[in-house]
């Protein structure tokens, strides 16, 4: 009996090392352990072993057939991998750098860094105003006290229309009726777009941008002004920008500067996009002019404030690299839709 | 405007401080220096020479050989200067040397030795004259170096005129020299002037001024004149400085008003002998010194003589029969201010500009005048010692500007600077400039100067930048600001505005266009495209371009057009202001619109309509919140008149949307279809928005069951619908369109298929229930010619 079970194991052993496919693996499975398999087989010789040697045997022949299961099991589990890894084997490898089409058009550049912006100012609490492009000679003039004779007020340098308003002329336009809005006490941003009666060229639009910054509240002063524009250029710019204030003359400030941001590209050694003189004049800004606040019902005594208006599309043409003002207003589809929706 | 930093040293002692400071301190403090330029620096080798003999030369007729004498040996010189004598004595360029940058070596001129060269004074770059080498009467050494003898080194500031607007008192080197003086803590030199009180006793002019526009008139007469040329030093400055020089007289006028910046003229006194200053009648005529011709405007502020006749426009320009020539030998004197805005409307109206002009439209300081006056004289008789004034200072002083104080507090200062500025600096600063400063028990009572109280100083926050520019504005400390925490106001269409471009860009692939505002008249009228228009540009400048826009599309189809060379697809949107009309005040009725341009000349125009109504809904809907359709009803004449419709919620209509009007699209390119959306956008955004709580789901199965009918082809689906919903059960919870289908086998008809979901709250379905509802259903449908296929 133990030698036909030690037969039977070799046997077993050997027929199992032919075994290529699942079908011979049944084979071998139903040669060993099938109704008419050796293991049932081997059965009709233990009727007559001596009872003394059973438990030996029946031992023998249990620890027979779970080798046999086992083994059979692994070799299943051999040949799944194996064809598994044949599949793998046989896969037809994409093309990874196919492009792709996202569909995605494009924001205006003049969105995308307006949208910086005001998302810097909303987070210092600011409200973000609108304002509208047809003024009344009220609004764009009187009421930020340009006076009569001011220059400004010539044909030459404003558009004006046939009902007697005029196209903004500056953002400051719309600063009598944000303060009378939300006034004495308010910060307000508001972009808009502004009209010149000049000549176009590579840097000049008789149409563009601004965002313009209000603040009036009680004791603020030019060290605030800096330090806001100090914040939102560090911003816009995701770096340590410095300002600097020089003296600059406009009628709603008083004192009035032209602030400069050192160049962003050079970091003030001095480089094309400044000039190289290190610095990029970026926006006109000073303390509200009491009189403008007086004409908005804002007690000048008690409240002062001040105001910018930030040159956007300067900014614009800045951080998206184009290098004429004129196309921002053209059109060109083929390059504006290479801005998408974000630039950095 | 060029200054002359050796015309302000005259002025205050800058000695020890670098030119990179002093441009940078000037910069911060006071106005923006656009350029500089360091004059006389590429000039050397070039010394005064003595022209011993004159020889012709062998090929050229127009060339001299010359032996010239420089001191220490004599240089053989090819001159082609037609001015060249024996005895002549000019500046020589050595071998090595450099002419404002053209370096000079001895070379063959003509197959003969020339080493080196006679220079012209516009060679050198010290004046304008460029007919020959310079031509020096006097006692020059000879074999000196020029720059020993002259002051050809200076170093030339170009200040930005822009940023001296408001400063009537910066246009000339005094009063630049004056805050250079307060910026570096030096002090400011008084300006040497002739006592004009030793002249009283003589004869004054008659000076008769009838206009309101002319504030001062100042004049003084001098005769016996006969030095012509200016002295040397004066010719470098006004060359520098931008001028011509000319002659003496006319060089002295120039000269002053760079030094004290009031322009000055001067008359020929056998010509003008009186002055009358009148207001003009339109059409007067007057010939420039330039000889030009120039017709006057009515009012234009004109100076005439004791006859009445024109002899100068006031703060323009002066005649030619009165003027100055190089035979003049007595003078009259004119120094003058006008009314700032009179003399810039004549200056435009005639369209000349001038050193003059430019200056007055500054509003200048009529004390001025006499300052001007007795430098003037000062100067004359320095230079020209036979020179005899002929008159007392005569003046009508007609306007005089108030005199101006101003109270105020260093703490108010130092509040608005946001540093803390001492007492003490606040007034030496102040006073540096010219303010006359009392303190009091409040504070300050700081007295203006007549140079800054003419329109620039006149309130405290006026004072405070003069104190914080010289304070340094980049010695401010930035500093946040302690506000209320209080919630911000958000406005809906501001942000709405951003996120409708996103969701346009982002999931309909569109690009941003911006447009102007006006409508461009030319191209609408080439594709018969109705561009209706409330209001108009009052300056035609802006050709074809001067009526303002009502509607957007237009320019968006101007856009399609100028793309569409380029691209097969083109999908562009903007939001912009359009001009809708005018109110009772006849003011404009400006609205915010949304247009969206998609063209293609793949997808049909169906697909495009059907694409651009997707966007119009899903914008509402996702963007806004808000549930629109499509209505028919009139839209513009460039939409197709079939298939085009208007926008609509249940309560309110926002726009239009549709296809190409047929001549429209063939106008402009045949090749492609085009669907074009306009909205009202603000309105859009301000539409109240209807919440709707979601339905709950059923803890019971719910059975899909749907449909096909065949209904007449005419049929909107919208109609469809509306029938259909008509008939309500309640298990049923609505259905939805699954497909629509036309072919010809189905004549007349089409067929469309609808999917009902059934089911109930409180219990499963029974057969029977369905069974039920299938039958109602199918039985109102046919009721309605809506047949079960």
């Amino acid at each position: 009996m133990k030698e036909k079970i030690n037969e039977i194991e070799k046997q077993f052993d050997e027929d199992s090392k032919n075994i290529a496919d699942l079908s011979s693996l049944e084979e071998l499975r139903l040669a060993y352990l099938g109704k008419k398999g050796k293991i049932t087989d081997l059965m009709t010789y233990f009727r007559v072993v001596p009872a003394e040697l059973k438990k030996e045997m029946g031992m023998l022949v249990n620890n027979l057939k779970n080798h046999i299961e086992e083994s059979i099991a692994e070799f299943k589990q051999k040949l799944a991998d194996k064809a598994v890894q044949e599949e793998i084997n046989r896969a037809k490898p994409f093309d990874i750098t196919l492009p792709v089409d996202t569909g995605v058009g494009s924001l205006h550049p003049r969105t995308i860094i307006q949208k910086q912006v005001v998302d810097i100012f909303s987070s210092m609490g600011f409200i973000i105003e609108d304002g509208n492009e047809i003024e009344t000679e009220y609004n764009n003039f009187i009421a930020v006290n340009v006076p009569e004779t001011h220059p400004a007020r010539d044909m030459q340098d404003t558009f004006w229309l046939d009902n007697g308003e005029v196209l903004k002329t500056q953002t400051s336009a719309a600063q009598n009726r944000i303060l009378r809005t939300y006034g004495p006490k308010c910060k307000v941003l508001f972009p808009g777009r502004c009209f010149r009666n000049e000549a176009i060229d590579a840097s000049h639009e008789n149409t563009f941008f601004q965002i313009e910054g209000v603040v009036v509240d009680e004791n603020v002063s030019v060290a605030n002004l800096i330090y806001f524009m100090k914040k939102m250029l560090n911003g816009v710019f995701k770096k340590d920008i410095n300002v600097r204030l020089r003296p600059g003359y406009f009628p709603f400030t008083e004192p009035s500067f032209e602030l400069d941001a050192s160049c962003p590209f050079c970091g003030g050694k001095g480089c094309s996009t400044c000039g190289n003189s290190g610095w990029i004049e970026l926006c006109p800004c000073g303390m509200i002019h009491p009189n403008v606040l007086k004409i908005a019902g804002v007690d000048p005594e008690k409240y002062n404030g001040f105001a910018f208006g930030l040159g956007m599309d300067r900014l614009v043409m800045i951080k998206s690299g184009l290098d004429d003002i004129r196309h921002l207003n053209a059109g060109e589809v083929k390059l504006l839709r290479q801005f998408k929706t974000k630039i950095n | 405007m060029k200054i002359s930093l050796n015309w302000i040293k005259d002025y205050v002692d800058l000695s020890g401080i670098e030119t990179d400071e002093i441009v940078k301190r000037f910069n911060l403090s006071t106005a923006e220096i656009e350029e500089v330029e360091y004059m006389g620096a590429k000039t050397h080798g070039v010394v005064f020479g003595k022209i011993l003999e004159v020889k012709p030369h062998p090929t050229n007729a127009h060339w001299h050989i010359l032996k010239v004498d420089i001191g220490t040996k004599t240089l053989q010189i090819v001159c082609g200067a037609p001015n060249v004598r024996e005895g002549m004595v000019t500046c020589v360029a050595t071998d090595g040397g450099c002419v404002n940058g053209f370096k000079i070596s001895v070379a063959k001129r003509g197959d003969i030795d020339s080493e080196g060269m006679c220079c012209s004074s516009a060679e050198l770059g010290i004046g304008s004259d460029n007919d020959g080498i310079m031509d020096l009467v006097g006692d020059y050494p000879i074999g000196t170096d020029i720059k020993e003898y002259w002051p050809v080194d200076d170093i030339i500031l170009e200040i930005d005129n822009k940023t001296l607007t408001n400063r009537p008192d910066l246009w000339g080197h005094y009063g630049m020299a004056r805050e250079f003086a307060v910026i570096f803590d030096r002090p400011l030199k008084k300006i040497d002037v002739a006592d004009l009180s030793r002249y009283n006793a003589l004869k004054k002019i008659s000076i008769e001024n009838k206009s309101k526009n002319c504030y001062r008139y100042s004049a003084i007469s001098a005769e016996n004149i006969t030095v012509k040329k200016s002295p040397d030093f004066m010719k470098i400055r006004l060359t520098y400085c931008g001028m011509r020089d000319i002659n003496l007289l006319a060089d002295l006028t120039n000269y002053v008003m760079m030094d004290v910046g009031l322009p000055m003229h001067a008359f020929d006194n056998n010509v003008v002998k009186g002055i009358k200053v009148v207001d003009s009648h339109e059409g007067t005529k007057m010939l420039t010194l330039e000889g030009e011709e120039h017709t006057l405007p009515e009012n234009a502020v004109t100076i005439c003589d004791q006859g009445g006749e024109p002899v100068a426009i006031a703060g323009v320009k002066g005649g030619l029969k009165s003027g100055i020539s190089d035979s003049t030998t007595s003078v009259l004197f004119e120094a003058a201010v006008f009314n700032s805005t009179a003399i810039r409307k004549t200056s435009r109206k005639i369209g000349l500009v001038t050193d003059a002009s430019i200056r007055y439209e500054k509003s200048l300081d009529p004390e001025k005048t006499t300052l001007a006056l007795s430098r003037m004289i000062k100067l004359l008789c320095d230079i020209d010692s036979g020179a005899k004034v002929t008159s007392a200072l005569s003046d009508s002083y007609d306007y005089h500007y108030p005199k101006l104080s101003i109270e105020i507090s260093p703490k108010f200062i130092s509040n608005i600077v946001g540093e803390n500025l001492e007492e003490e600096r606040v007034v030496k600063i102040l006073t540096g400039l010219g303010f006359d400063v009392k303190t009091s028990k409040n504070g300050l009572v700081v007295g203006v100067p007549s140079w800054r109280a003419t329109k620039d100083v006149s309130i405290k926050e006026d004072l405070v930048e003069e104190v914080a520019r010289m304070f340094g504005y980049d010695n401010i400390e930035p500093k946040p600001l302690k506000f209320e925490a209080v919630p911000v106001a958000l406005k809906r269409d501001v942000l709405l505005e951003y996120e409708s471009k996103k969701y346009l860009a982002e999931k309909y692939g569109a690009t941003e266009v911006h447009s102007y505002i006006w409508n461009y008249k030319d191209f609408c009228e080439k594709h018969k495209i109705e561009h209706p228009s409330y209001i108009k540009l009052m300056d035609s400048s802006n050709s074809g371009q001067d009526s303002i826009r009502s509607k957007l599309a237009p320019t968006m189809l101007k856009f399609f057009e100028e793309n569409r060379n380029s691209l097969d697809d083109i999908r562009i949107f903007e939001i912009g202001r359009v001009v809708t009309g005018l109110d009772e005040q006849k003011l404009a009725i400006e609205k915010k619109h949304l247009a969206v341009l998609l063209a293609s000349q793949t997808d049909s125009e169906e697909k495009l309509f059907n694409e651009a109504k997707k966007i119009v809904v899903d914008l509402a809907k996702t963007v806004v919140g808000l549930d629109v359709n499509l209505k028919r009803g009139e839209t513009s004449s460039y939409y197709h008149p079939v298939n085009s419709a208007r926008v609509v919620s249940r309560t309110d209509d926002f726009g239009e949307m549709g296809i190409l009007h047929p001549t429209v699209k063939k106008s402009i390119d045949k090749r492609f279809n085009v669907c074009l959306i306009e909205l009202d956008f603000g309105k859009l955004a301000a539409a109240p928005v209807y919440y709707k709580k979601p339905k709950m789901l059923s803890k019971y199965q719910q059975v899909n069951m749907d449909f096909n009918f065949l209904v007449d082809k005419k049929l909107s689906y919208g109609e469809f619908e509306s029938t259909l919903s008509k008939y309500r059960n309640k298990i049923s919870n609505g259905f939805e369109l699954v497909d629509i289908y036309e072919d010809d086998s189905l004549g007349d008809r089409k067929s469309i298929t609808v999917r009902f979901e059934l089911g109930s709250f409180d219990h499963t379905l029974s057969g029977e229930e369905i069974e039920k509802f299938r039958g109602e259903l199918i039985a109102h449908a046919s009721k309605n010619n809506i047949i079960l296929r």
